[in-house]
């Protein structure tokens, strides 16, 4: 008796349980409204991707796209693809596991997709050194973030300063602001990401020729010795990134993000080793800072000058989604120029399709020239496996002003995951 | 409090107690209520916590990432933690802290214990206000503690330089500001434990022995020590447990930082396993750290169990 209550009670969770994963999943039957899965990560773009459906279902009442925004999405979408319940278009950060990811042969071939063609062939090509499956398209760039120099053009007009265009130039400016009483550099040690930035940017000249495709291939013998290494190759990077962290702020070891926003806000510091990303809680403490980008500028010839880029938002779908049709017409509508302008605008972000105009927010207009030009590469970091320590290790170094151990650290730890990751073998 | 004191008597006297209940049982069968009290424990403890962890041990030989495909690749997840220096320091930082701690933890409450059991004024206020601490999530007051480290002390003790700058981004230092804080929230529950031992010391013993001339230290030590021995060896079992599996004041205060200087073995086997993509290689790292502890934990109950006096 009693345990029939128990199977009845466990049966009642579990269909409880069932019911709750499946509501996000449509159906759809011949002539009727096609219900479309919609992953969404991005909880700050929830009411712009709102506007966007409201859009779409207005122009296609024959589909009905629900917007899923999670918390946590990496760990949802795997589970998710695990399971085989893939929704049916899916917005991603294109990180190292947007990466593995498209790598698994998860997603979608895009190859032979008109929409394509509209977009900045750099954005696809920072996607493609992510890791795709063979040859394939596995994603579709949608807007891009900046990541360089932020600086306050109000202050730098005041003291007279042109944008540097050499690494000699911006140490100069660095050392006429300190004489004027200005911080140089907004830092915040105390949040070990904020380090990240900086070596990113730096970091990405000494990583363009396949600096990491070597790495990979060396795997386990990566050493003082070996052709490529951390310890060989960024040697320069770490130097240049501590250099500029000795013109930061007074107490900037125990600096948070948020103070750093603030002193940066009310123009106690001219600049911020940041991404566009940082502007928005600075305009949240001064709406009416005048900010704008420029790149680290490491080479010689200022022409050579690269602007680290991310791709904030990249769309895909599902290899085996049983609305492939309706989700390509859902895609396509968002890459029209008009909307992911809308979109772009709105995120503060530089829409990744060619013809799409940017937002006259200075800090935009400011690095457009490096999208124009094709001028722009990837964060390096996603190039790391995340099993190696990469944030610890380099806000260490700067702790410590001493680049040389951080860097044969990685060298160690890029040798010991190398050695103990051993591939999953087709049988 | 009385069933608490007698669980913990047990580890001093358990054998007795044991042959008790058996007579008691002789004869009459049990009534099948208690086994219907019984079983919902068992099978809930075994579908959540003991399927899950052999089903970790498995994973453990094999490639696992956490997602995907897999193979076995045999003991080579366990042989590579060995030649892991990350996984080493890792250790390292866990059985330092846990010592450090333990030493602290049991040192601190039982003073504050036997403050509690003497006849002060307001006694039953005093012992709800040292409880406290163990009522509050640890992640709100790590909260707290950061603020105070990275916020407060800094200005208050702006003449000491390692308080000036920040406690918490010290590589050197910042292990003590954890220990702090784990501290002050472990001691509530000594100081409960200690104060149920005291109150089983019957006060004749001291008047006895103060006729007979013994200082407060001397009854300290002949009279109050070795009789709750039985209290002192479980707190100190249960907090360098607890103390080896440090997590939470960690993230709260430094998040493993700076650099890896604060990183314990479960952030190790959190960090590499969830977001590092290790899932396999970790979950060794898991079965390892299980193995360790519980070696630690018998060793502790051997070595402690045999200085423990018996009185009853």
């Amino acid at each position: 008796m009693r345990s029939r209550t128990i199977r009845a009670v466990a049966a009642g969770v579990g269909v409880i349980a069932l019911t709750a994963g499946l509501s996000g999943c449509g159906t759809s039957a011949e002539g009727e409204v096609t219900t479309l899965n919609f992953f969404q990560y991005k909880g700050e773009a929830l009411e712009d991707f709102n506007l966007i459906i409201e859009q779409f279902e207005a122009e296609n009442p024959d589909i009905d796209v629900v917007q899923n925004q999670v918390a946590d999405s990496e760990t949802a979408i795997r589970t998710l693809l695990v399971k085989d319940r893939a929704p049916d278009v899916i917005t991603l950060n294109a990180n190292a596991s947007f990466g593995q990811l498209a790598k698994a042969g998860v997603f979608y071939d895009f190859s032979d997709e008109p929409v394509l063609e509209t977009i900045n062939p750099a954005v696809q090509e920072i996607l493609a050194d992510l890791g795709t499956a063979d040859d394939e398209v596995n994603g579709l760039g949608y807007v891009n973030n900046a990541n360089g120099i932020i600086y306050n053009r109000a202050i730098f007009a005041e003291q007279g300063i042109e944008v540097p265009e050499t690494w000699d130039e911006l140490i100069a400016v660095c050392e006429q602001l300190q004489a004027a009483g200005i911080s140089p550099f907004a830092a915040t040690l105390a949040e070990s990401w904020t380090v990240m930035p900086s070596w990113n940017a730096i970091g990405a000249y000494a990583a363009q020729d396949g600096f990491f495709d070597e790495m990979r291939e060396e795997g386990d013998t990566v050493g003082a010795d070996s052709p490529v290494s951390f310890e060989k190759d960024f040697a320069d990077t770490m130097d240049r990134q501590l250099q500029l962290f000795g013109y930061a702020q007074d107490g900037y070891r125990g600096a948070s993000y948020d103070d750093g926003s603030a002193i940066f806000a009310n123009g106690e510091a001219a600049m911020m080793m940041q991404g566009i990303w940082a502007l928005s809680p600075v305009k949240n403490i001064n709406p009416d800072i005048d900010a704008a980008i420029f790149p680290y500028p490491v080479p010689e010839n200022p022409d050579d000058r690269l602007l680290v880029s991310g791709v904030d938002v990249v769309v895909t779908m599902a290899k085996d989604s049983p609305h492939q049709a309706e989700a390509k017409r859902f895609i396509e509508f968002m890459f029209r120029p008009d909307i992911v302008e809308q979109f772009a605008a709105s995120q503060t972000m530089i829409p990744a399709v060619d013809g799409a105009a940017l937002s006259d927010d200075p800090a935009l207009q400011s690095v457009k020239p490096y999208f124009d030009a094709g001028r722009i590469t990837g964060f390096i970091d996603h190039q790391v496996p995340p099993a190696i320590p990469l944030v610890g290790v380099v806000q260490q170094a700067v702790f410590d002003q001493d680049g040389g151990p951080a860097l044969r650290t990685l060298d160690n730890e890029w040798r010991k995951v190398a050695a103990r990751t051993i591939p999953v073998t087709e049988d | 409090m009385t069933t608490l004191t007698e669980a913990v008597r047990t580890t001093a006297t358990g054998e007795k107690k044991r042959r008790a209940t058996r007579m008691l049982n002789r004869g009459s069968r049990a009534q099948s209520t208690y086994y219907w009290m019984v079983w919902p424990a068992l099978i809930a403890f075994a579908a959540f916590h003991t399927l899950p962890m052999i089903i970790g041990i498995f994973f453990s030989f094999t490639n696992y990432a956490g997602y995907g495909e897999w193979n076995f690749v045999g003991v080579a997840n366990y042989l590579n933690l060995f030649r892991d220096d990350r996984v080493l320091q890792a250790y390292g930082f866990s059985f330092l802290f846990a010592i450090v701690a333990t030493i602290l933890t049991n040192v601190i409450s039982l003073t504050i214990a036997m403050g509690l059991n003497a006849k002060i004024r307001a006694r039953n206020f005093w012992r709800g206000v040292y409880f406290v601490p163990y009522v509050l999530a640890i992640l709100v007051i790590g909260y707290v503690f950061q603020f105070l480290f990275s916020n407060s002390l800094p200005k208050i003790l702006s003449g000491i330089p390692l308080f000036a700058e920040n406690i918490l981004t010290n590589p050197d230092w910042a292990w003590t500001a954890i220990v702090a804080l784990a501290v002050w929230q472990a001691c509530a529950f000594s100081i409960i434990i200690y104060l149920a031992g005291l109150q089983t010391i019957p006060g004749e013993l001291y008047e006895a022995a103060s006729l007979d001339g013994a200082k407060p230290w001397r009854q300290f030590r002949s009279i109050t020590f070795p009789l709750i021995s039985a209290f002192f060896t479980i707190n100190v079992v249960l907090s360098l447990k607890g103390f080896l599996q440090v997590f939470d004041p960690i993230i709260s205060l430094t998040n493993g930082g700076p650099g890896t200087s604060t990183e314990s073995v479960t952030m190790l086997i959190f960090r590499g396993g969830f977001s590092g993509g290790e899932f396999a290689y970790q979950t060794a790292n898991a079965v390892v750290f299980f193995i360790v502890i519980t070696i630690v934990s018998l060793l502790q109950f051997r070595v402690l169990q045999r200085r423990e006096a018996d009185f009853s």
